[in-house]
């Protein structure tokens, strides 16, 4: 069977899951809602906010609510211990690791869905956000997010603590990149054109390509220690 | 005459945790065909020996073929023989039992998984309940269901560790038969048990592992079922 056939095949088992049970995608966009409620409380409901305190409470919403998808999705492969049975059988451990960072790409995605309106609705006053730069910018951050969580979620599973373990080795390693998007996203929240960012983009755009390397190249040792 | 390769070979294996020896120097030889049971108690190596069969664990030293295929050599080819059972049951709790033999047939890369998900349903006595989700099956049902699984790519060597954990009478009968009928299929077997009476019952080969060493290996038509519960306790204790 061929790589994509292998990540296509367990990409729609776990989205088949996913559409059945639906507990990762709520949680996590209740969860952002929940953030971005309790932020517009503490800043005030009749206060506008700057570009980038905005862009920070956009991606602090969006990151702290998917860590609740990205340990479910290889945690389910952690019962019954079907990753057992994953790693007796011909799959390749690459195929597997594409197939889950799809899956939490498309968690987060989702996600955002509900999350990107509601920040609008919240502190969208005076905000002027280009919507093509806008989507770039969390196509980017999903890519480097979901590719680190992928692989680290794998790590933390062979740990005790894994719903602790995972935002304590995610968070320190998705900083450069988060940091890029609230630096890029403040400023396309502020009205400056796409020219003025470009490096911006492109550093974000790197980190995810690392990230996602190296999450294929030790996804195999990670599963096996898992 | 030149001398048949058996089907398994296992070669001055061993396996160390760290400071911690799990295996040593474990040696055995299988025919194709042949049933071999593994007693020992808990911590003995049994476990680890099947998983380093299973590949799920590299060796430290040693070697093990089968064949013909080196474990280290030809790792794919190894495991296109292979089907795994355990206690855990390998399984998709919110998936129906079609759907999980489906996909572990379409992993397989088995020509038509649908067709394949129902002629291991009906093997398994499970045709009637194909669609229900496998949260919802019994322990029994789901030991069943796991040995379909694990026959999705007609292995010809299966390994079982602790199959019986957690069965009730039935189900163990029931399971029994189920090997019984595979060992009859000429298909290679290797499982690790703690049950005495039921292994022996099914075995051709027997074995003993104490604290990671094989420290008895014999035909079973070479033993004396009476007298095989003190045999076993004297090779534990004398290691």
């Amino acid at each position: 069977m061929t790589l994509p056939r292998q990540i296509l095949l367990l990409y729609r088992k776990d989205l088949r899951v996913e559409v059945r049970k639906k507990e990762s995608l709520i949680a996590m966009a209740f969860f952002g809602v929940l953030i971005m409620v309790i932020l517009n409380l503490a800043a005030g409901l009749d206060r506008r906010l700057q570009a980038e305190p905005a862009a920070g409470v956009l991606w602090v919403a969006i990151l702290f609510s998917s860590v609740l998808g990205l340990g479910r999705v290889f945690a389910r492969e952690k019962e019954n211990n079907c990753v057992a049975a994953l790693l007796v059988s011909p799959l390749s451990p690459g195929a597997l690791f594409a197939a889950k960072a799809l899956v939490n790409f498309t968690l987060m995605s989702f996600s955002e869905l509900v999350l990107v309106p509601v920040f609008f609705a919240l502190f969208g006053a005076g905000l002027q956000p280009g919507l093509p730069v806008l989507l770039l910018l969390l196509a980017l951050v999903n890519i480097g997010f979901s590719a680190a969580g992928t692989l680290l979620s794998a790590l933390a599973a062979g740990t005790r603590r894994n719903e602790v373990m995972l935002p304590i080795l995610l968070y320190p390693l998705c900083l450069p990149l988060v940091a890029l998007a609230v630096k890029a996203t403040g400023a396309a929240f502020g009205g400056r054109p796409m020219t003025e960012i470009r490096d911006l983009i492109e550093s974000m755009a790197a980190f995810g390509l690392i990230y996602a390397a190296a999450g294929y190249l030790l996804f195999s040792h990670a599963v096996r220690e898992a | 005459m030149p001398m048949v390769e058996p089907f398994l070979r296992v070669e001055r294996l061993c396996k160390a945790y760290g400071g911690l020896t799990a295996l040593k120097d474990v040696g055995l030889t299988l025919e194709a065909g042949g049933f071999l049971c593994l007693f020992g108690p808990n911590g003995a190596g049994k476990s680890t020996l099947l998983k380093v069969l299973a590949t799920l664990l590299p060796p430290t030293a040693g070697s093990v073929r089968v064949a013909g295929f080196d474990l280290e050599e030809h790792p794919e080819a190894f495991r296109a023989q292979l089907g795994l059972v355990s206690h855990q049951s390998f399984l998709y709790d919110d998936l129906s039992a079609r759907e999980n033999l489906e996909f572990y047939a379409a992993l397989y890369g088995v020509p038509d998984p649908s067709v394949r998900a129902g002629e291991l349903l009906e093997r398994v006595d499970l045709t009637h309940r194909a669609h229900s989700p496998v949260r919802e099956f019994s322990r029994g049902m789901q030991q069943r269901l796991s040995i379909a699984r694990a026959l999705v790519n007609d292995p010809s060597l299966l390994l079982l560790d602790e199959p019986y954990t957690g069965l009730d009478a039935h189900a163990a009968i029931r399971l029994s038969r189920q090997l019984r009928l595979l060992h009859e299929a000429q298909r290679t077997i290797v499982m690790a048990t703690h049950n005495l009476e039921r292994g022996l019952d099914l075995a051709t080969s027997v074995g003993i592992l104490a604290r990671g060493k094989l420290v008895f290996l014999q035909r079973r038509d070479q033993i004396d079922p009476e007298a095989f519960e003190q045999l076993y306790f004297r090779h534990l204790e004398a290691a």
